[in-house]
């Protein structure tokens, strides 16, 4: 069955490579009509409808899982897309991660009590002397979004504050953010950190934020780049498969 | 090369260049930081107290055209200097870091609140700036172009409102938005006009509407008149500055009537002056943390000669630069520039 929604088949058309576009559309082809306004509205930020919209899915019997797979996330994948392709900036996103707050409010509690296998457990962190939290903030949205159990330290971080955070949630993927050229370098000093504490090797780390580049992560030493939110996700599921098979290996 | 043109001074130089006209040869600009913690010690002037205090803050920004040859002398090294006499919750850092806005405290919530101290240009962290304009325009004035900075409106928003309520807001209540705009507008203008009775010769103008975080529709919408409405106030050569991507927006900060723009290496410089198509001069764009921070001399001659092969009129670092910045590689742009210009003559 196609996208039913009038407006969530307009959203679907901003999604141009094939292999997106097949993967969007066969997780949203065939859900509930509800699922689909659900979707629309976060994307268009509507956070008001999607709380009005959630509460009602659930009351007719729509489970926690349904919500977030077939409306939350349906939509914010096209979010995702969006963003990544210049479509839509900052206050765009924005404003579908409140949407999206706001329908997670409901289903969080529930899908906690459930116990169900988290994607990974991620420390995310803006390094020391930094206090710019926005892009640190849109990955940890992304990251739960995605299944991952997140663990935010906030900004002005110190490698100290990193290694405790890991070893105390037994994480998986580190990251770390910086907005800075003068704390970029704190990357690297955290990352040295790890090594000089024997812990390198128990968690994969990723960097990321406006003036990081691949060449500056591979030089701190980094084990991966995001190049944005939704890139932080793929990036994030990469190490986390990679530190299994360290580990099984 | 023209004999009217030779044998500039480094002010000569500077304001040929934002005006267009002819020079010996394409200056080296400053429109922000190039402090270092080594010219800190040099001159013992170290962060934060450089930034608070002006006589120290003078001694250091002499630095930049004394030891490092530039033609240009900015004494405002950070973004924080109004948002601190505002009331902005402030974190001073250490001498290897910049002072930051706590932006998670913002201070106003509507721009109704909106409200400038009458104590604003002499409380101490804005008279820092006018006080060492002073002093560097007394020794330096006739020799170098001494360059001041009033943060725009945009900046200025996220230090008070915080960037994510101020971002939320322009989709909420756009209108709203604007007013917030126009009210901050008179801060910049307030600040500039006391850097320019300081001395200043030229101004920059940071106002962080970058591709990184807002469309180009965004800067065409909310601030490319208020940035015409400064550019007219302000009458000195002003130098608009905005980080990150920002090919998008080029042909609408063209139209402001700004003497330059200050653009970041994520810009590519040849597609940068297609982009604003000869009207507006173009400052940059030196890449900072890759480049100047982490490479050598060999690797910012390429960038520099890249940026005068594509045209860029004045050629400095894309933004303030990391404080652990080596100096051999702050000195190889002015080298670059002497050696290109030995080579191929002047643009």
């Amino acid at each position: 069955m196609p996208i039913t929604h009038e407006g969530l088949a307009r959203e679907f058309e901003f999604v141009s490579n094939p292999g997106e576009q097949k993967h969007i559309s066969e997780s949203i082809d065939g859900t509930a009509p509800i699922m689909q306004e659900i979707a629309y509205e976060l994307i268009v930020g509507n956070n008001i409808d999607v709380d009005r919209l959630t509460v009602e899915a659930l009351a007719e019997g729509f489970t926690a899982n349904q919500l977030l797979d077939d409306g939350l996330l349906n939509g914010m994948a096209i979010v995702g897309v969006k963003f990544r392709d210049n479509l839509i900036f900052v206050p765009e996103v924005l404003v579908a991660a409140r949407a999206m707050k706001a329908g997670m409010t409901h289903i969080e509690p529930i899908l906690s009590a459930s116990g169900a296998e988290p994607a990974g457990v991620v420390i995310m962190g803006t390094v020391k002397g930094d206090l710019h939290d926005i892009g640190k903030n849109l990955c940890i949205m992304m990251l739960r979004g995605a299944g991952f159990v997140v663990h935010d330290i906030g900004v002005d971080s110190s490698p100290e504050d990193f290694i405790d955070a890991a070893e105390e949630h037994e994480a998986h993927v580190v990251g770390m953010s910086a907005l800075l050229t003068t704390t970029m370098p704190n990357m690297g000093r955290t990352i040295a950190t790890f090594e000089d504490m024997g812990m390198r090797d128990e968690v994969r780390i990723m960097v990321g934020g406006a003036p990081v580049t691949q060449d500056f992560a591979d030089e701190m030493g980094a084990d991966a780049y995001g190049d944005n939110a939704v890139d932080a996700v793929d990036k994030a599921k990469e190490l986390v498969l990679l530190l299994a098979e360290l580990k099984s290996s | 090369m023209s004999p009217l043109v030779e044998n500039m001074t480094s002010k000569e130089r500077v304001m040929a260049a934002l005006a267009g006209d002819p020079v010996d040869r394409p200056p080296v600009c400053t429109p922000t930081n190039v402090a270092t913690v080594e010219l800190m010690d040099l001159v013992d002037a170290p962060f934060p107290d450089a930034n608070r205090d002006g006589e120290m803050n003078a001694r250091l920004a002499a630095t930049a055209y004394t030891e490092l040859g530039f033609d240009t002398i900015a004494p405002y090294f950070s973004i924080i200097q109004e948002s601190s006499a505002l009331g902005c919750d402030m974190q001073w850092e250490q001498k290897d870091n910049w002072p930051t806005v706590r932006m998670s405290n913002p201070i106003w919530k509507t721009s109704s609140e909106v409200t400038i101290p009458s104590d604003f240009l002499e409380h101490k962290d804005t008279r820092t700036i006018t006080d060492s304009i002073r002093i560097l325009k007394q020794e330096f004035g006739d020799e170098v172009a001494i360059v001041g900075k009033t943060m725009g409106p945009w900046t200025l928003a996220y230090h008070v409102f915080g960037v994510e309520p101020f971002l939320l807001g322009t989709v909420d209540d756009p209108d709203e938005t604007m007013k917030s705009l126009e009210a901050l507008k008179e801060i910049t203008i307030l600040y500039g006009k006391a850097q320019i009775d300081a001395g200043a010769d030229v101004l920059t103008v940071p106002d962080h509407a970058t591709g990184d975080l807002v469309s180009s529709e965004y800067y065409r919408r909310f601030l490319m008149e208020l940035h015409q409405e400064i550019e007219e106030e302000l009458p000195v050569p002003l130098m608009l500055h905005i980080c990150g991507a920002t090919i998008d927006r080029m042909p609408y900060i063209a139209e402001t009537g700004m003497a330059a723009f200050h653009f970041d290496s994520k810009n590519d410089p040849v597609e940068a002056m297609a982009a604003v198509d000869g009207k507006i001069r173009l400052v940059g764009n030196i890449n900072n943390p890759t480049t100047l921070y982490a490479r050598g001399p060999k690797e910012v001659r390429a960038e520099v000669n890249a940026a005068l092969d594509a045209g860029v009129q004045l050629i400095g670092p894309e933004c303030a630069i990391p404080l652990k910045t080596k100096l051999e590689n702050l000195l190889a742009i002015p080298d670059a520039i002497e050696d290109w210009v030995a080579e191929r003559g002047t643009n």
